[in-house]
């Protein structure tokens, strides 16, 4: 298998849906044959999901259809939801004490958000398009822009795993990301050229 | 009986004269070479052969320096002179280091294509300004003996300045985030400059820009409140959005280092 990095390191993909609603499409897309290839390409060893009280029944029956599906070489694990919070399972993503460094992929309650950016662990938040009045596509959104998370969309999961080793390469090179109009700010390049006359 | 020239020539008018005359030829010519400064209006050719003097103040300055810079695009750049305090072994070490990251760089983009190694950079050292814990009595002594020096360093280049067939003069660019020795190489620009030493303001040379250390939020360096209100940077660059628009002036642009 294409296992990247350390060897006997496990590299954990956390999914979680809340303890509020239920995000059945998530689970879906995060067991979907294309996104546990993204997985194993980006050198995942586990996927673990928290799918919420009524998960459970997509859950299995989809993980009994990978089953058949050898090749990503991914362990799968789920449960409904932990009372005592998330901390074992972001500390699990985190790669403590002696893992790799793995994502989190979270609906976009801003609880579990804070959670995971204090942990600093890369974050794909997908907001659930199926609630009504979604401010929480506006947080996933200003939270994208200002370099902090990865704005996800159920229809192109795949996709953020690559992104979410970006964020991570870029969380841990020195200097801290610039947020909102200066992200994309040329800095003291820019002013250099400026003052020197050298127009792009 | 009319007085003679001599008694006319040290008459208090004559002298009050004088003296507010040379007060105005001096205020008229530190306004003229003072920011705001207009821009280059010719465009600059990438390519064409330039100087860059970068000051190094010491450990977390230079630190922050060299890592603002590591983008640095040598064909832009083609030329680079550090300036480093006598005794400064660290900033000397990692100008040396910087520029061989340069030389190594290479990359897909160019960038780190020519106009680097031995030829391409020298390091000038200078006399501190001022020791840490010197008296305020010597001191003038001191940063007197540091701009000296700075002028030879902006006048020609240092060590490893005996490069064939290329010249360079004045640097076109000076970029500084102190502390002291900052001051005083920017002080002797501005000299330069005022008097149009060979050129130096006439032909838009030795432009400045001020980068204040990304340890201050909220209230500006002693460099910095120098550069900013008494010998003015041309540009000065804060890294924190609580100092943006000090003095009406200081750029926010995000962190820089």
């Amino acid at each position: 298998m294409s296992l990247q990095g350390k060897k006997a390191s496990k590299k954990l993909c956390f999914v979680t849906v809340g303890a509020t609603a239920s995000f059945n499409s998530l689970i879906s897309a995060t067991l979907h044959p294309q996104f546990l290839d993204a997985l194993s390409k980006a050198g995942y060893t586990n996927l673990l999901v928290q799918y919420g009280k009524d998960g459970k029944a997509v859950f299995d029956k989809l993980t009994s259809e990978l089953d058949g599906l050898a090749g990503h070489g991914i362990a799968i694990d789920g449960f409904d939801f932990n009372r005592d919070g998330l901390d074992q399972e972001l500390k699990a993503a985190k790669g403590l004490p002696e893992n790799s460094e793995g994502v989190v992929i979270s609906h976009a309650g801003s609880g579990t958000i804070l959670a995971v950016l204090r942990i600093d662990v890369p974050l794909v938040v997908v907001p659930n398009e199926d609630l009504l009045d979604n401010h929480q596509v506006e947080l996933a959104k200003v939270l994208e822009e200002q370099g902090y998370v990865i704005y996800g969309r159920l229809e192109d999961l795949p996709a953020t795993i690559a992104k979410s080793e970006e964020l991570r390469i870029r969380h841990k090179s020195w200097p801290p990301v610039n947020s909102g109009a200066h992200r994309q700010a040329r800095g003291l390049a820019g002013v250099m050229d400026e003052e020197m006359g050298f127009l792009d | 009986m009319p007085p003679s020239p001599l008694t006319l020539l040290a008459s208090p008018t004559f002298l009050l004269t004088t003296a507010f005359a040379l007060l105005l030829a001096l205020t008229l010519r530190l306004l003229a070479i003072l920011p705001p400064r207009p821009r280059r209006t010719a465009p600059r050719r990438i390519g064409d052969p330039t100087r860059l003097l970068v000051v190094l103040g010491s450990g977390g300055h230079t630190a922050e320096m060299l890592s603002a810079l590591r983008q640095l695009d040598t064909q832009k750049y083609t030329r680079r002179t550090y300036v480093v305090s006598s005794g400064d072994a660290f900033s000397a070490r990692k100008a040396d280091e910087f520029e061989r990251g340069l030389e190594t760089r290479g990359g897909g983009d160019g960038k780190g294509k020519g106009n680097t190694g031995a030829g391409a950079y020298d390091i000038a050292v200078v006399p501190r300004a001022r020791r840490v814990h010197q008296s305020l009595l010597t001191a003038p002594w001191s940063a007197g003996r540091c701009l000296w020096a700075c002028f030879g360093v902006l006048r020609v280049s240092g060590k490893n300045g005996d490069v064939v067939g290329q010249e360079y003069d004045y640097p076109d660019l000076i970029l500084t985030n102190g502390p002291a020795t900052a001051v005083i190489v920017i002080l002797a620009a501005y000299i330069l400059r005022f008097f149009d030493v060979g050129g130096a303001n006439s032909r838009g040379k030795m432009r400045t820009i001020y980068m204040e250390s990304w340890a201050r939020v909220t209230t500006l360096s002693l460099s910095g409140k120098l550069l900013l209100w008494v010998l003015k940077a041309d540009r000065m660059l804060v890294q924190w959005e609580q100092l943006k628009g000090m003095g009406g002036r200081a750029e926010f642009l995000g962190v820089l280092v």
